[in-house]
């Protein structure tokens, strides 16, 4: 059931544990992982695809111990295999460059200014892991309508492969 | 990823005990069953085994089937008499020709149920359905227990002309957004979620393309009676529908009822906020004008004289000719229920071929038997078996025993037929029995237990009106 996981990356623990509380409408459906820096998220989607799953949405701070959140993001979007990760920027530091560069090269689906309000970031996720689910033909829509927005993969369904 | 594994080790270990079910016929020699019988038993169990267990898709074991039976059952069979060692019939009487189970595949009943997929294809992209709903909705106001009626009543008309899971996904969108301005403690919640899917399942009954059981019995109704060199039944579009929709209209206002009486509203009145947008354009006048016309023709076969398979063409044809449905629209057709369908009606053709059916009726003292108790029996296997398997699979295979049985029994084909299919249709107790279920049981609004409350009166009910009132209307529909 959880193969697609949402994965954080935040440096600092206080923050970390916030959005954990703040995802935890989707940790039925959904693998929740957290990563403290770069580095520890690339382990992180190795270990989550070694287990047979796939990264939907990645919230990524920016400033960052070693490579920086936009850096990352980046990188993500340049490789075939996660350019359809959902990519959200939480974060109160990255200046305006870092920002555009986050659009334009990372591919970035959404910014989010801390400090979020946790309804506002419940909000984002689900329209983007909605996103997600809709644009892969693989994924069974149906776990999800409960979570995610459900009049839209109810669309999905309508058309799907179902037979009665 | 455990959980994978397991499945993918289930799948495995149904396809090897599809492949054992289907050698064992071989080394077996069951008294009073022909060679051919036993060859077609092997067929017929592993389509049991791949059905029930859907260890591969349901239209693959379809094609599996079809290519099987032509292989071990067909005259292709007797070139084959070096690779099995025997002959096609060994106890004598012509093989049927392999171009017999292809024929299948092209079954007037499946041109039928095209005709419908184009209409429903329509419909999903003009937004008819949603028009209609939203049409339909307003007279019945904002009281809680008359908006689930109108609901109810739009989703089983819908139903009657698209796929139960079309309709279901299409009218739980609708109702979702009401099911969640409601408080949470609110019963009437569960009564919205519910409502949907029964309607859908029920509306299904109601046309020949409602549903593919409907289509399954009708494509067995075709085989020609050995003794007469007639078909061994014969039932109109409308014929269908005369006797299908008060069935269907019976049925809805008893689940509707039940819910009202089960799952009261705290509110006094609901709103929904719906709106009629017809579309314009060219294609979509294209399309209204088709579907009006298509309609019109198979509720009026008698007048014209056309029946309602050639009417399934018309559509088609329309549709295809003036660009409505493009080639890549054209390409996401679900030609795999088409597929499904088709391998039912070829294990029919290879059943009555090889004299299975006779041998396994013969299994039974039939005289000593009431015929309605005989219908009823059959109407409740379909929808226990149903419950369980996919409705298309059930009657699949139920289907060819029902000719049998009905041959055996003396009653007529139609009446039986039409138990099946209403069977199939009944079974909605559990979230896995259709995927309207499994639709409205993913919303989170509704526990398995409230569906198994509700499913189990349903069912109750429907054997019991089927029981009453289906001979009575099949005679008043003059279908026999």
């Amino acid at each position: 059931m959880n193969s697609i996981a949402i994965l954080s990356i935040e440096d600092e623990p206080e923050v970390r544990e916030a959005i954990r509380r703040d995802l935890r409408p989707f940790e039925n459906q959904f693998r929740i992982e957290a990563a403290e820096d770069v580095a520890d998220a690339r382990e992180a989607i190795a270990q989550i695809e070694a287990d047979g799953g796939r990264v939907g949405l990645i919230l990524a701070d920016h400033r960052l111990p070693g490579e920086t959140g936009v850096d990352f993001l980046t990188q993500l979007h340049a490789d075939e295999d996660h350019r359809a990760v959902r990519k959200v920027l939480l974060t109160g530091q990255a200046d305006q460059q870092d920002t555009i560069r986050a659009i334009n090269q990372g591919g970035l689906h959404h910014y989010i200014a801390k400090p979020w309000d946790p309804q506002t970031l419940a909000e984002v996720v689900r329209n983007e892991l909605t996103a997600f689910v809709l644009e892969h033909d693989d994924i069974d829509p149906m776990p999800y309508v409960a979570v995610l927005d459900g009049p839209k993969l109810l669309e999905k369904i309508s058309r799907g492969p179902r037979i009665d | 990823m455990h959980a994978i594994k397991r499945l993918a080790t289930g799948k495995n270990l149904s396809l090897l005990l599809a492949l054992v079910a289907f050698l064992v016929p071989f080394f077996i020699q069951i008294p009073g069953l022909s060679e051919a019988g036993h060859r077609l038993l092997s067929i017929f169990l592993l389509a049991v085994i791949l059905w029930v267990s859907e260890a591969i898709p349901l239209f693959a074991t379809s094609a599996m089937v079809i290519l099987l039976l032509i292989l071990f059952l067909s005259d292709v069979s007797g070139q084959l008499e070096w690779a099995w060692g025997m002959a096609a019939f060994p106890e004598g009487g012509a093989a049927p020709a392999y171009t017999a189970f292809f024929d299948t595949l092209a079954n007037r009943v499946l041109i039928l149920f095209l005709g419908g997929f184009f209409l429903a294809f329509g419909a999903a992209r003009f937004g008819v359905d949603k028009n209609l709903a939203a049409i339909m909705l307003k007279p019945f106001g904002t009281k809680p227990s008359r908006v689930l009626l109108g609901l109810m009543l739009i989703t089983g008309v819908l139903s009657m002309w698209m796929s139960n899971t079309a309709t279901t996904a299409t009218m739980m969108a609708v109702v979702l957004p009401i099911i969640h301005r409601l408080e949470a403690t609110d019963r009437f919640r569960a009564g919205l979620a519910l409502g949907v899917p029964f309607a859908a399942n029920i509306g299904g009954i109601g046309t020949p393309i409602g549903t593919p059981p409907n289509a399954i019995v009708l494509g067995a109704l075709s085989k020609i009676n050995p003794a007469t060199g007639e078909p061994i039944g014969q039932c109109s579009f409308l014929q269908w529908m005369i006797f299908a929709v008060p069935i269907a209209i019976i049925l809805l206002a008893a689940t509707w009822l039940m819910i009202v009486l089960m799952f009261p509203a705290s509110r006094k009145a609901i709103e929904i906020d719906m709106n009629v947008k017809w579309v314009k354009s060219r294609p979509a006048f294209v399309f209204y004008a088709t579907a009006i016309i298509t309609i019109g023709m198979w509720v009026t076969g008698s007048l014209h004289g056309i029946n309602s398979y050639v009417v399934g063409l018309f559509p088609v044809v329309i549709l295809l000719a003036s660009g409505v449905v493009s080639s890549k629209d054209f390409r996401g057709l679900e030609w795999d229920v088409l597929w499904l369908v088709a391998g039912g009606i070829a294990l029919g053709v290879g059943v009555s071929a090889t004299g299975f059916d006779t041998w396994l009726v013969g299994l039974i003292e039939w005289d000593a038997m009431n015929r309605v108790a005989i219908g009823v029996a059959i109407c409740a296997t379909a929808l226990v078996m149903s419950t369980f398997i996919s409705n298309s699979a059930a009657s699949n295979l139920l289907t060819p025993i029902a000719v049998a049985v009905a041959g055996a029994s003396g009653a007529s084909a139609i009446i039986i037929l039409a138990f099946v299919a209403l069977g199939a249709s009944l079974a909605m107790a559990l979230p896995i029995s259709t995927p309207p279920n499994a639709i409205a049981y993913s919303t989170g609004t509704i526990t398995a237990r409230q569906m198994l409350t509700l499913g189990t009166a349903l069912a109750a009910a429907g054997i019991l009106v089927c029981f009453l009132l289906l001979r009575p209307l099949l005679h008043l529909a003059g279908v026999s």
